[in-house]
């Protein structure tokens, strides 16, 4: 068989067997599929969007997923590893033994000096499990019995666009699917009311960072573009060409699209080509996206409460807060992968100012993200992350002695991320970063462990998620990725 | 989103033809699905060990038990290896297929584990072949067999014999007939005159045929009518175009570098040679040794040189931290990437890290294939700039429009420059200029000195705008008269000594969005004047003695001498005082003194009087104009000056279009998991062992690659682009996976026809279009696509082509059509990207510093209607309505077309499409007449190219009315639709009239048929 045909072919077996059933000996379409062990298991998701057959490969504990990417590379060092050792070690060298094992970028390579630099404000312990976290994170540290925090994540990148695409696609160089294209790909989507797989962006209030988001962070891959994440934009139309151009009531398009379909049908009749068939769908599906979109981001019936929860900043479009809201009007709505993209964590000279602003932007909404879904009953079943590409140095960057201009570079080999919901562990912390928080000393995880153990979680064995593509299977994790059972319970 | 797929299961059994066949027989005697198509009886085919054993072995086997592993004792490498089995006995027991242990372990017999462990396990088909290949007696080949066949060249087959010899037009026909008879099919009849008209017009040219077209061919009634319809159409200008498309996908062409600060490129000066090539019928030998080596060749000429633009349309990371050398060898690797894919149709990337699990390729085959490339003067990132960021190497190349613009600077300046002579030879200013030559003679020298910097800030602002605008403490209450206070009582500035700021050197200044004041104190022994030299990243002002002498709102790297200022020094104390504001990133600034006073070589020339040379006394006059003059000669020089500069930043602005070149010798290293800190071995340049070897006389560098490329040997280039070719006119290439012709390709469905095509292509000395007319005169091609049901079923995939074949075009195609049949389009050919619409905020993302302007420019008047071709392809932000089509960041030889809800919306909404129905109506309403019938008709057809039908019509018409009903209720809402697109408004016509035929329109641009080729 076609290789590449295979892949496709999973896809649109159920719906081409619906359509030509009649007369075809179903039996042994049956048996085909039984052959394969692609039956479907019982008690599956009803989809609106088939995913492929034999797909969750097992039971899943989670089925939604929910990225709050926080680009530029939030510091460990000062939020999340607690080591009080730095503090007496201010300003002493890092060891080269500690600095040996990492690359760093070429901002601070050539650097002469490497003094530690500890973290610029107090840790403290938060919640039933007593998690250590900086004072900068309140909110999060209110949610810390529902988080894993991860302290030993490592990256060969560091620089910015190849880690993020690393992360979020298996590849430091552009051009594989991204995890919610993989993601949407083999499970489908329970509504096709609104895209499977949805991004919004949103900037730092002072616009300090400087990362930008390339549309492969969301991207297909080679997996058919219909998989790629769709992104909500800030301005105009949410969801390009969204609107009926001015002038065009709802009626009148109505009447356009019943013409359109009449004469469609027509030819359909006439040439037998079911992507005729197809197209008439499509038309009807994007008419109700245009009531359904709206409607997800008109947030005007939302209890005070709730927007008080995320904050003052969710009144403002764009804004990470609001995204957040939206992010969960969006999974309760059925949508399969979120991915919040946040710009605001790059702080190479102004760690001072920016990192406690960047906290503030962030805290709050991304906690009030999981105590939301949990009052609903969806965290269970929803996997939150956070975290960004990389880490920061532990020594400084610039000059310590003037406030504004001095912070951190990025560093690859160890950084932290949290995880909530979708049946990874909270009140934990994993992972053993040494005593300079520069290098993993035990449980170490790389983004391939994790993206293998967000697949597992989703019912996905991410060895057999494959496409085939020029001659190979290709995977989510390429040919790494290890599930981490220390974060799952 | 979901959607249907046009691909669907039963194809792949009929793939293979006669095995197919047995693959259902053999899985499902009883199942009765053959009989829904047409029941054939043929004999078991033989399996092909190489063709349909190997590459499932290769895939799903090899990796334990074979390639050195022999896991459980087995190796299944030869058939003595499978004969003698593993641990548990024998793998093999020819002729018994049940009886063989390799059969029961991938079926998991007995309740075994299904082999392969813990990989997916073999698909149905794949083990009715293994099957069948053992019942057939596991026959192994021996000599060529054992090569995959597109790794042996192509040869001639004879044409098969066929009995409907009439349906036969050209050998194309006799090999799909042949196999249609065999399937017990017959051809499809020919499509009806107009889709075919409309469909070669479309595949040749990506237009649809004008109304007028269509009326001649409809009228010609002569034999070859459509063979001159087809001459017409390759000669078009607009073929080169469409056959760009394509291209420009497998060379990941964009306007744009990619990556953060994303720095445009000139490297559409490329793609307009593309298109030449097209358009003039380059032999394809030609175009390939001159994409991959032009700079190579004897006397290279520019194009040439232009032409290995191909190799450099590669992403390039600008990010501040990235690694150079990291960067360079992300190069190599796609170089070594988009050459394989395109020529070879090889997957080379997978012997980056390891050798190839599949092809018979090792690692060192890719790091010998890389040294091909490793000899460019580059560093691997694109250079700090503005706008364009253009990495060496590259060539400067005017363009046509370029050349005429430097002629109409250089009249001007030949003028400016007569009135600078006229009132430069006058008597008096002779005289004054001997009185001035005495005068400085006896002054004595120059004492300038300088005091160390001090700096007060940085100044931090919400924005690098408002840091360069406000003015700080230091600037305020600047005046010449009252010229500076390092601080004072009303302002205690804080100010810092800097002596280590060097002169003539950058120095570092670090805070972003932020204002930096540098001072320091000029003394001078009398009034003279003194050149200064500065550079900052980024903005800079300057004041002397309080006078502003400098301000330039860059956004740069700083460098020498990027403001040049001639300034007067007083006698005694002089204030300067510098502002740097600084966007992202560092900052920094840079200074220099050059001469103070009468610099040294002109006193020098001064002294010899009457004895100096009469260039030596042009300097002296130079000087004495310059700096001394009155302000009437002052005037005329500096206009001389002014478009003199004019023409400097015109020849600036010259296309520089990033090429290759081989400058640089570099060794090349197998390297490590391919990473580029971990070489191994040195590997020198050379072709894959495994394919025929390079011409004894080729060169072992990117020339003799290219010629190896299209040496008669060399078994892939031709399969492989003919394949290409056959996709482009079928929807689908003779091998599906176009991008890959290794051992895990999917058999060609027609191998004969494959070979001879491609046999016939090489021995026509490559000619392009003489290959593509042969394949659209063809009976094959010409077929309608219509299709019954019962041949569907049989054939859902249209492999055996008993069918003409129906898709939907490219978006970028789709826009053209609707240009084109509003009328609209703009058919000039090549030069600079444009910006048609884009919805607003589509690059903001991209400003995230204040390095470059990313505000959308978008286009005015004609320029909104160019071909989609030319639209401006940022490579980090695709044009928003240019849907489906390929990223263009890696190469693609092959479209996936899928049909979401929001490609529909793009047709429905986008302006685009709006003011084309909107245009079409207005030319549709202007037809003489009150019959709407025959209005609607006319815009059909300009989009469909057929007459609709009476019914079809009633459809429309009562759109129409429905449309106007709605308007003429709400009259407002007629002249709101109307304000789309910039294309003028008939203000004569009833709004709503023209509203509702807008309406109708739009929906005629969005019928299936209106976006599919049939």
């Amino acid at each position: 068989m076609n290789p590449l045909f295979e892949n496709d072919l999973r896809a649109s077996r159920r719906e081409l067997f619906g359509k030509t059933a009649s007369g075809i000996g179903i039996a042994a379409i049956a048996s085909l599929l039984e052959q394969e062990g692609m039956a479907a298991p019982p008690g599956k998701e009803k989809l609106a969007i088939p995913g492929l057959q034999g797909l969750p490969h097992f039971a899943p504990k989670a089925k939604r997923v929910v990225v709050l990417w926080q680009g530029g590379a939030p510091s460990h060092v000062d939020l999340f590893q607690h080591q009080p050792l730095l503090e007496q070690r201010r300003m002493q060298q890092v060891p080269d033994s500690i600095r040996s094992k990492g690359r760093l970028s070429t901002m601070t390579a050539g650097q002469k000096n490497y003094p530690v630099l500890p973290p610029i404000k107090p840790f403290k312990q938060y919640g039933k499990n007593g998690m250590w976290l900086s004072e900068m994170l309140p909110y999060t540290g209110g949610i810390s019995d529902e988080i894993c925090l991860i302290n030993s994540m490592h990256t060969e990148a560091v620089n910015h666009a190849p880690g993020v695409t690393l992360f979020m696609t298996g590849s430091q160089i552009p051009g594989r699917p991204s995890m919610g294209a993989w993601a949407t790909y083999g499970l489908g989507c329970v509504t096709s009311e609104l895209p499977a797989f949805c991004v919004m962006t949103s900037m730092d209030t002072g616009k300090t960072c400087g990362q930008l988001f390339y549309d492969y962070y969301w991207g297909s891959g080679f997996l058919p573009s219909r998989y790629q994440g769709v992104r909500f934009r800030g301005e105009g139309d949410p969801v390009l060409y969204l609107a009926d151009p001015s002038g065009t009531s709802r009626s009148l398009r109505r009447g356009q699209l019943d013409d359109i379909s009449e004469l469609n049908h027509r030819r359909l009749t006439e040439f037998g080509d079911p992507e005729i068939e197809t197209r008439i769908t499509q038309y009807e599906m994007a008419y109700k996206m245009q009531t359904s979109v709206p409607d997800l981001l008109d947030i005007s019936k939302e209890p005070k409460s709730i927007l008080d929860m995320y904050g003052p900043d969710v009144q403002r479009k764009g804004s990470f807060a609001r995204n957040c809201l939206l992010a969960r009007r969006l999974l309760e709505r059925g949508v399969r992968f979120v991915q919040l993209m946040h710009a605001g964590w790059d702080q190479h000279g102004n760690l001072d100012t920016q990192l406690a602003l960047q906290c503030k932007d962030t805290d709050q909404p991304s906690a009030a993200l999981v105590m939301d879904l949990k009052q609903r009953g969806l965290l269970d079943d929803t996997i939150v992350l956070w975290g960004g590409e990389f880490g920061r140095t532990t020594f400084v960057q610039g000059d310590i002695t003037k406030p504004n201009a001095h912070g951190r570079d990025h560093l690859g080999t160890c950084y932290s991320m949290w995880v909530a919901g979708g049946g990874f562990k909270g009140g934990t912390v994993y992972g053993k970063p040494d005593e300079y928080c520069y290098n993993v000393e035990a449980d170490g995880v790389h983004p391939y462990d994790l993206q293998a153990t967000i697949l597992h979680q989703l019912g996905i064995e991410h060895t057999k998620l494959t496409y085939r593509y020029q001659g190979r299977d290709f995977r989510l994790t390429d040919v790494h990725g290890a599930l981490v059972p220390g974060i799952i319970s | 989103m979901h959607s249907y797929n046009r691909k669907s299961l039963k194809s792949a059994f009929v793939l293979r033809g006669p095995i197919t066949v047995l693959a259902l027989t053999i899985i499902m005697p009883t199942a009765g699905w053959l009989a829904l198509g047409q029941k054939v009886e043929v004999a078991a085919p033989r399996i092909n060990y190489a063709r349909d054993i190997q590459p499932i072995l290769k895939a799903k086997c090899l990796e334990c038990h074979g390639n050195g592993q022999k896991q459980g004792g087995l190796q299944l490498e030869t058939r003595a290896e499978m004969l003698q089995g593993g641990a548990s006995g024998p793998a093999l027991l020819p002729g018994d297929s049940s009886k063989s242990l390799l059969i029961q372990r991938v079926l998991g017999a007995g309740g075994k584990p299904v082999m392969p462990l813990g990989f997916t396990p073999l698909t149905a088909a794949q083990q009715v072949l293994l099957k069948a290949w053992v019942d057939q007696g596991a026959v192994w080949p021996t000599g060529l067999e054992k090569k995959h066949w597109a790794y042996i060249p192509p040869v001639k087959s004879k044409l098969p014999a066929v009995q409907n010899k009439g349906w036969v037009r050209n050998p194309i026909d006799t090999f799909i007939l042949s196999r249609l008879e065999k399937e017990g099919l017959k051809p499809s009849p020919e499509a009806d005159r107009v889709t075919l008209l409309r469909r070669v017009t479309l595949d040749l040219t990506g237009l649809p045929p004008t109304p007028a077209e269509l009326d001649t061919f409809l009228a010609d009634k002569t034999p070859n009518s459509y063979e001159h319809a087809v001459d017409r159409l390759f000669a078009s200008p607009h073929y080169g175009e469409k056959m760009a498309l394509p291209w420009l996908d497998t060379a990941r062409y964009a306007d744009s570098n990619g990556f953060q600060q994303d720095g445009d490129t000139y490297q559409y000066v490329w793609r307009d040679w593309v298109v030449k090539a097209m358009n003039s019928n380059m032999p394809f030998d030609q175009f390939t040794i001159q994409q991959l080596a032009g700079d190579l060749l004897p006397n290279a000429t520019v194009d040439q040189k232009v032409a290995t633009g191909f190799n450099r349309c590669c992403l390039l990371n600008g990010e501040g931290g990235a690694i150079p050398e990291e960067q360079r060898n992300v190069l190599l690797f796609d170089r070594v990437d988009v050459t394989a894919t395109t020529w070879l149709g090889a997957t080379m990337a997978c012997a980056q890290c390891h050798d190839h699990k599949y092809d018979p390729l090792t690692r060192k085959d890719y790091y010998s294939f890389m040294a091909f490339f490793n000899n460019v003067p580059e560093s691997g990132v694109p250079p700090f700039g503005g706008q364009y960021r253009i990495a060496d190497p590259y060539i400067v190349v005017p363009t046509d429009e370029d050349n005429l613009k430097i002629q109409a600077i250089e009249s001007r300046l030949n003028a400016a420059k007569k009135i600078q002579d006229a009132s430069e030879s006058t008597p008096t200013l002779r005289e004054a200029q001997a009185a001035w030559e005495i005068q400085a003679i006896g002054a004595g020298a120059n004492e300038v000195s300088l005091d160390p910097w001090q700096m007060s800030g940085p100044y931090p602002a919400d924005s690098f705008d408002v840091a360069y605008d406000r003015q700080f403490d230091p600037e305020v209450g600047l005046k010449p008269e009252k010229p500076y206070a390092l601080s004072s009582s009303d302002h205690p500035i804080k100010w810092t000594p800097h002596p280590e700021f060097k002169d003539a050197a950058v120095n570092a200044l670090s805070g972003e969005n932020s204002a930096f004041y540098l001072f320091r104190k000029i003394r001078s022994n009398r009034s003279v004047s003194q050149r200064l030299s500065f550079g900052s990243d980024d903005a800079i002002k300057v004041w002397l003695n309080g006078a502003q002498v400098v301000a330039d709102k860059a956004s740069r790297a700083a460098s020498a001498d990027q403001e040049l200022v001639t300034v007067n020094l007083k006698a005694g104390e002089n204030d300067l005082l510098i502002k740097i504001v600084n966007g992202g990133g560092i900052g920094g600034f840079y200074f220099k003194q050059l001469e103070a006073g009468i610099p040294a070589d002109i006193v020098k020339l001064l002294h010899l009087g009457l004895g100096r040379s009469a260039a030596d006394s042009a300097k002296v006059r130079d000087y004495y104009l310059a700096n001394l003059a009155p302000a009437e000669v002052k005037q005329a020089r500096a206009a001389t000056a002014m478009i003199e500069k004019e023409l400097a930043d015109a020849k600036a602005s010259f296309p520089k279009v990033m090429v290759m070149s081989d400058a640089q010798p570099r060794k090349t290293h197998l390297l490590l998991r391919g990473n580029y800190e971990s070489p191994a071995e040195e590997v020198q340049a050379i072709t894959p062992a495994a394919w025929s070897p390079m011409p004894a006389s080729a060169p072992r560098n990117r020339l003799g690659l290219a010629q190896w490329l299209v040496s008669p040997e060399n078994s892939l280039t031709a399969r492989v682009q003919v394949n290409r070719y056959w996709q482009l006119f079928f929807g689908q290439g003779l091998v599906k996976t176009s991008e890959n012709f290794g051992t895990q390709c999917e058999a060609p469905s027609h191998p004969e026809l494959l070979d001879w095509l491609a046999s016939e292509f090489r021995d026509s000395g490559w000619n392009v279009k003489k290959m593509q007319r042969l394949i659209v005169t063809s009976a094959t091609y010409r077929q309608s696509s219509k299709c019954s049901a019962a041949l569907r079923v049989k054939d859902p995939e249209n492999r055996l082509v008993a069918r003409g074949s129906r898709f939907r075009m490219p978006s970028l195609i789709l826009r053209d059509i609707a240009l084109s049949a509003s009328g609209l389009l703009n058919p000039k050919i090549g030069g600079k990207p444009v910006y048609p619409y884009q919805p607003k905020g589509i690059w903001d993302g991209l400003a995230i510093t204040n390095e470059r302007d990313f505000s959308y420019p978008q286009s005015k008047g004609a320029d909104l209607y160019r071909r989609s071709l030319y639209t401006f392809w940022r490579r980090t932000v695709a044009p928003a309505n240019m849907f489906d089509a390929s990223v263009r960041q890696t190469c693609k030889v092959r479209l996936v077309v899928t049909s979401t809800p929001l490609h529909a919306l793009t047709t429905l909404n986008d302006v685009t499409w709006i003011e084309a129905a909107r245009v079409l109506a207005q030319n549709v309403m202007a037809i003489p007449g009150s019959d709407p019938d025959l209005k609607l008709a006319v815009a059909f057809r300009r989009v469909c190219s057929r007459t609709p039908s009476a019914s079809e019509v009633k459809v429309l018409h009562r759109g129409l009315d429905r449309a106007m009903r709605i308007y003429r209720a709400d009259p407002s809402t007629a002249a709101a639709s109307l304000k789309s697109g910039e294309a003028p408004l008939d203000t004569k016509l009833d709004p709503c009239a023209l509203a509702a035929y807008s309406a109708v329109c739009l929906e005629i641009l969005n019928l299936d048929e209106a976006l599919t080729r049939e």
